[in-house]
């Protein structure tokens, strides 16, 4: 009984789904990712409202589909005396359209940059823990192994609540909750290049082990940690909105799709669906995104 | 015990097999239900838990009932009546008081109140042995003899109560000042200083508790009052039974179940059904929605609860008065009082509770965007320029539990704000870290507070307490504001004999403030609280917690 | 040699909690606030505070708050060792007798979750391996990716808005029983249990009626990587030798689907126990959306009311529990398969 643990999971191929299957699927995930990039780089100026400027119509109802051509003429008519609210608007007098499409720069700014961070600890440490094994490089493990047996949400929440809520203490937060499962990867990667012949020929024509570990072995372990960006993109936006949802997340009046979630959620059991509906729908469709770029990529790898 | 909580158990089945609450008994839904009954021990300052205390102790004396406003009845604060204590001499030579107590009273314990319950009562707070010595707060506020800060210190004789109160027999209790001061009487309404019953205290004391605060945090809080315990989980419900020998008469509600109900929509939605008789804690938007519902009624009356906006003093650029007088000009009060109270709510033109005694209407801002920049540009910030630099400071706080009835608030102040060129951003953050910065660092710069409403029900205590300098005794000065003038002037009025001049004193210390933008006053609001047809007979005290003993109940 | 490994385990197991009570003790002790003011409010005296911090033991040195928690100081107060995970700063009951109040809310609600979530996989999962590259598999792909990405919270209350608010057919979402119920003597403290104990089978259905929105939610999200795992452990088992074999001598197929479950579920039960051990606190969420009072919730509120007992005790009572699932299942998992071997 060797490398038996909870990590199997990480440690095993993904399935192999048959060839040619479901490239529609990978059409429609490129496109939500596109989309919200694009959102991300333009979203807050071209909504027909400020995302952060409250409006005085309380928790207004969106229209309703038939009203929707007659406010369209007006709207490019010019007759009507305020933007129509596209999706209603919050309890705070927000437009909640103008959120939706301004929220993915928050959300994928946090993301992004909680990937690349804990990408790129994790693939350090991964390496050093694989490439040099002795009792050092063990604690490492042992310690990313303590971190990751911490309920990720109660230590995302005293994080957060140590720092203060902003952006960069929550980027700080998931990152820290990411960072071994790419240290694993990584670790697992480089163990089993290592006992491949390249390492002792680049050893024996002389080369240092830094250069051996940086310039062979790092390359060649990279990908299975590329490959788990993607999904781990997407559950960090989920776990941002999580976090907002239960009042650690970014400030408000900060566009951010959990945050708008939780706005809503109260009044939800008095009928009000719209406040948390349609920034819940952006969510959803974001993840599944991502999730579906993750797998295809995955796909990708496994064929060659 | 056992046997009667299950047979209890059993009867409330029955109950609710026979589907609503049936004959006098009620249901309601709060925030939560009491975490502790000790006012002495750790839950004294959460709301939920004083509801529980006042509605199982009794005060040595309280408040006349004064007008009827919208259906309430408000307290008279001039008059005082006896509760425990059925009358009282004070003699301003030895600043003594005698308190002559009710004969006959007894307890759902069985023991019969007497002079040993009060000396009990104050006994246990002067040993300082809870969490939160909150008796000995209030003694030491009326400057009762011998609660002063020694009691603190290493002597173990300074924490017994010595002679400054003592018994002169059964159902009669002498009590001695300090030095003169009129707070006695309004502090001994307050649930700090509720009266125990000594004996079934002390059969529930232990070794280690000689003060049996287990007992009281966790089992029951034994008094003279018109309810007895019947069941109590925390976090979930509590469930009291009329005392039928209650000395004020048997209670109209025969058992009164509490449930807790985080969520104010929830609450609501269960009003609605038609399965809870009471409910309290909803934001504004939610009672407004049901006002004109048939069969229920909100009833709310203004009392001490109001919002401010604060500026600390220490940092800057909050010391600049003409930024201050700016952003005071800056707020839009009417769309406030619109949208985030629909309409429950009128604008604060003072710097203490109107409704209490002394108060002057010295502020009245008016909402003036080009004043605000005129203001702004005297500050030395023309539009703003210059103002990044404090980004941290121009995030406003607020409590983050308080979101729902808060949001549409802090969003239209933080958009007014920033139609003039001031840098506001939100930073909502726990009850516990706000108290923290706000009572113990007094370090937020910029905050939206609803929650102070001064114990004390005078002017002249809610100016000693928020306005005097930390060095001279403020203890809540959140603003750090430091004026020798005023502490100088308050020095004075507070030992005034003559309520008239005193009186003056204080208007001219209130126009200062307004003056300084002490506080920024936004509005006064009404504590509501929404009901059925078969509640009447509310009545508010400056608590805010409902007295159900009060209540009247149709079957 | 299962025993010296599972003393090992538990061993490994106790070091590592270890580890993490005194990284959450300091950890804590960074916190920005301290609950003192919340215990005096009340604008009291510097007096009053220092008063309510020492009753806290908030002036003592830190390495003795530590010694005091773990236990090396009984004559003050018990810790860890004597068995005690101290008192909420919060309520002053003790953390262990919050916590059990708490805790089997959230066992009840993932516990059903997860067979609720397995029970359909298994045939789903199934369905996928067995039809490979047929329309059937593309959609179970699909459904599981979808399924595994979403946010929990949002589907709880789009349930709770379509079944409760417009079709009527699901109670409010106010916890684990009506607030007109008065729940049946606490016992076990698994609300399903406890009714049954107090012999009241009509309150035993309103509890379930109260748990089927919360658990179609969390049974919904897990059922996406929990279909994935079967669907993906299944393939590879198919492939294996014993099934090209099985298949060769004619057995039907059903039986060999069969042997290739149980070949495909030990894999399986790893995933499972480390989706166990993160709903522990994951579900969290949900038990927001549906008012349960779970272990989460406690969670959440010790954190925002910096009630550092509550938090400890909280985080070693989730990990210990974690801990536990992990061996229990690698055990099963032994069980089911006989290559492992210790």
């Amino acid at each position: 009984m060797t490398e038996f643990s909870h990590d199997v999971l990480l440690d095993e191929p993904a399935y192999v789904p048959p060839a040619r299957k479901a490239d529609w699927l990978m059409r429609i995930g490129v496109t939500i990712v596109t989309l919200v990039c694009f959102l991300a780089l333009f979203g807050p100026y071209i909504g027909p409202y400020d995302p952060t400027r409250t409006t005085i119509r309380i928790a207004e109802p969106p229209p309703g589909l038939t009203e929707i051509p007659g406010l369209m003429a007006g709207w490019i008519g010019g007759t009507l005396d305020h933007p129509p609210h596209w999706m209603g608007t919050d309890a705070n007098g927000y437009d909640i359209f103008s959120r939706v499409i301004a929220a993915p720069r928050t959300d994928l700014k946090i993301a992004l940059l909680a990937n690349l961070l804990s990408l790129t600890v994790g693939v350090f440490f991964g390496l050093v823990a694989g490439y040099w094994r002795n009792w050092g490089t063990e604690l490492l493990v042992r310690v990313s192994d303590v971190v990751q047996s911490f309920p990720v949400f109660i230590l995302a929440m005293v994080l957060v609540a140590l720092a203060g809520r902003s952006a960069t203490n929550i980027i700080i937060a998931l990152a820290f909750v990411y960072t071994p499962i790419y240290l694993r990867l990584t670790r697992a990667e480089v163990l089993s290049q290592t006992s491949r012949g390249f390492v002792e020929a680049a050893r024996a024509m002389g080369n240092s082990e830094l250069s051996i570990a940086l310039r062979h072995v790092l390359p060649n372990s990279l990908t299975p940690a590329l490959i788990q960006s993607s999904v781990t993109i997407g559950f960090a936006i989920l776990l941002t909105a999580g976090l907002s949802f239960v009042g650690a997340g970014v400030r408000p009046p900060t566009p951010e799709w959990g945050l708008m979630i939780s706005t809503g959620a109260n009044q939800i059991v008095l009928g009000e669906w719209w406040p948390s509906v349609f920034p819940g729908l952006a969510i959803s469709l974001t993840v599944f995104g991502f999730a579906v770029l993750g797998n295809a990529l995955e796909r990708r790898y496994e064929k060659g | 015990m056992k046997t009667m909580m299950s047979t209890a158990t059993a009867a409330l089945c029955a109950l609710t097999v026979a589907g609503a609450a049936t004959a006098q008994e009620i249901l309601i839904l709060a925030e939560d239900v009491p975490a502790g009954l000790n006012y002495d021990g750790p839950a004294a300052a959460i709301p939920s838990s004083q509801q529980g205390m006042v509605t199982l102790l009794e005060p040595l004396v309280g408040y006349a009932d004064g007008e009827t406003i919208d259906g309430v009845v408000v307290p008279d604060f001039d008059t005082f009546e006896g509760r425990l204590a059925e009358s009282w001499e004070y003699d301003e030579d030895t600043l003594t008081w005698t308190f002559n107590l009710r004969q006959g009273v007894t307890g759902c314990g069985g023991a019969t109140f007497n002079a040993d319950d009060v000396i009990y009562t104050f006994e246990r707070a002067k040993s300082v042995s809870g969490a939160a010595p909150i008796g000995w707060f209030l003694s030491n506020v009326a400057s009762i003899d011998g609660f002063g800060p020694e009691v603190f210190g290493e002597d173990p004789a300074a924490k017994e109560l010595g002679d400054s109160i003592v018994k002169i027999d059964d159902y009669t209790v002498q009590l001695r000042q300090a030095e003169p001061n009129a707070l006695l009487l309004p502090v001994l309404t307050i649930f700090g200083l509720l009266i125990f019953d000594k004996e079934t205290m002390e059969a529930n004391a232990t070794a280690d508790d000689p003060w049996s605060h287990d007992y009281v945090n966790n089992t029951n809080a034994p008094g003279f009052g018109g309810y007895c315990i019947e069941s109590w989980a925390k976090n979930e419900q509590i469930t009291y039974t009329a005392y039928p020998d209650y000395y004020r008469g048997a209670p109209d509600a025969t058992r009164v179940s509490v449930r807790r109900v985080p969520q104010s929509s929830n609450r609501l939605v269960v009003l609605r059904s038609g399965q809870a008789d009471l409910v309290t804690g909803l934001t504004p938007r939610e009672y407004n929605s049901i006002a004109d519902t048939d069969g229920l009624t909100v009833a709310g009356v203004t009392g001490n609860e109001n919002l401010f906006i604060h500026m600390n003093y220490d940092v800057e650029p909050f010391d600049n008065i003409a930024l201050r007088r700016a952003i005071a000009h800056a707020i839009p009060f009417d769309q406030i009082i619109a949208t985030g109270y629909f309409g429950e709510a009128t604008q604060w033109n003072g710097m203490v509770p109107s409704t209490y005694p002394g108060y002057t209407e010295s502020a009245g801002f008016t909402y003036d965007p080009d004043m605000a920049r005129d203001l702004l540009a005297e500050a030395g910030y023309p539009n703003g320029e210059g103002l990044d630099a404090f980004a941290e400071a121009f995030a406003l706080s607020y409590v983050a539990e308080k979101e729902s009835t808060l949001g549409p608030i802090v969003n239209v102040i933080q958009t007014a704000l920033r139609e003039v060129g001031i840098p506001a951003t939100l930073d909502p953050i726990p009850q516990t870290q706000y108290g923290d910065r706000q009572l113990v660092r007094r370090d937020l710069p910029f905050a939206v507070n609803d929650q102070e409403k001064p114990i004390g029900v005078d002017a002249g205590y809610a100016i000693q307490l928020f306005f005097v300098s930390p060095e001279n005794g403020g203890l809540n000065n959140m603003v750090n504001y430091r004026n020798a003038d005023l502490d100088a002037m308050w020095a004075e009025a507070r030992v005034d004999p003559d309520t008239a001049s005193r009186d003056a004193t204080l208007a001219q210390i209130q126009d200062m403030l307004a003056a300084d933008v002490t506080w920024l006053p936004v509005v006064e609001y009404r504590t509501q609280w929404a009901f059925n047809d078969r509640i009447s007979g509310l009545k508010w005290y400056p608590d805010n917690s409902i007295r159900y003993t009060d209540l009247q109940v149709e079957e | 040699m299962l025993l010296r490994y599972i003393t090992r385990r538990m061993l490994i197991g106790v070091v590592q909690l270890f580890c993490l009570v005194i990284a959450v003790f300091f950890l804590i002790r960074l916190l920005p606030a301290d609950p003192v003011s919340r215990l005096v409010g009340l604008n009291s005296s510097e007096e009053a505070y220092a008063q309510a911090a020492a009753q806290l033991g908030l002036d003592r040195p830190l390495f003795e708050q530590l010694g005091i928690y773990l236990g090396l100081y009984p004559e003050i107060a018990p810790g860890l060792l004597q068995g005690s995970l101290g008192v909420s700063w919060a309520t002053g009951s003790t953390v262990g007798s919050e916590i059990a109040t708490f805790l089997p809310v959230t066992l009840q609600l993932i516990t059903l979750a997860f067979f609720l979530a397995f029970a359909v996989s298994i045939p789903v999962g199934m369905l996928g391996a067995l039809n490979p590259g047929k329309a059937a598999d593309k959609g179970v792909f699909v459904y599981s990716l979808f399924a595994g990405s979403q946010p929990e919270f949002w589907w709880g209350l789009l349930f709770v808005y379509v079944f409760y608010f417009q079709l009527g057919v699901a109670p409010a979402p106010l916890g684990q029983l009506s607030p007109m119920t008065f729940p049946p003597e606490p016992v076990t403290g698994f609300m399903l249990i406890d009714t049954l104990i107090a012999g009241e089978p009509a309150k035993f259905v309103e509890a379930l009626h109260h748990l089927m929105m919360p658990v179609i939610t969390l049974a919904f999200i897990l059922s996406g990587p929990i279909i994935k795992m079967v669907r993906q452990n299944m393939v590879r088992a198919l492939q294996s030798d014993f099934v090209l074999y099985a298949n060769l001598v004619g057995l039907p197929r059903k039986r060999v689907a069969r042997y290739a479950l149980r070949a495909a579920m030990g894999p399986s039960m790893t995933l499972i126990g480390i989706l166990y051990g993160f709903m522990l606190s994951g579900a969290v969420l949900v038990e927001s959306v549906f008012s349960l009072g779970g272990i989460g919730q406690y969670a959440i509120r010790s954190v925002l009311a910096f009630d550092y007992p509550a938090i400890q005790g909280v985080v070693l009572v989730i990990t210990a529990i974690s801990l536990v699932v992990y061996l229990l299942l690698d055990l099963i998992h032994a069980a089911i398969d006989p290559r492992i071997a210790y």
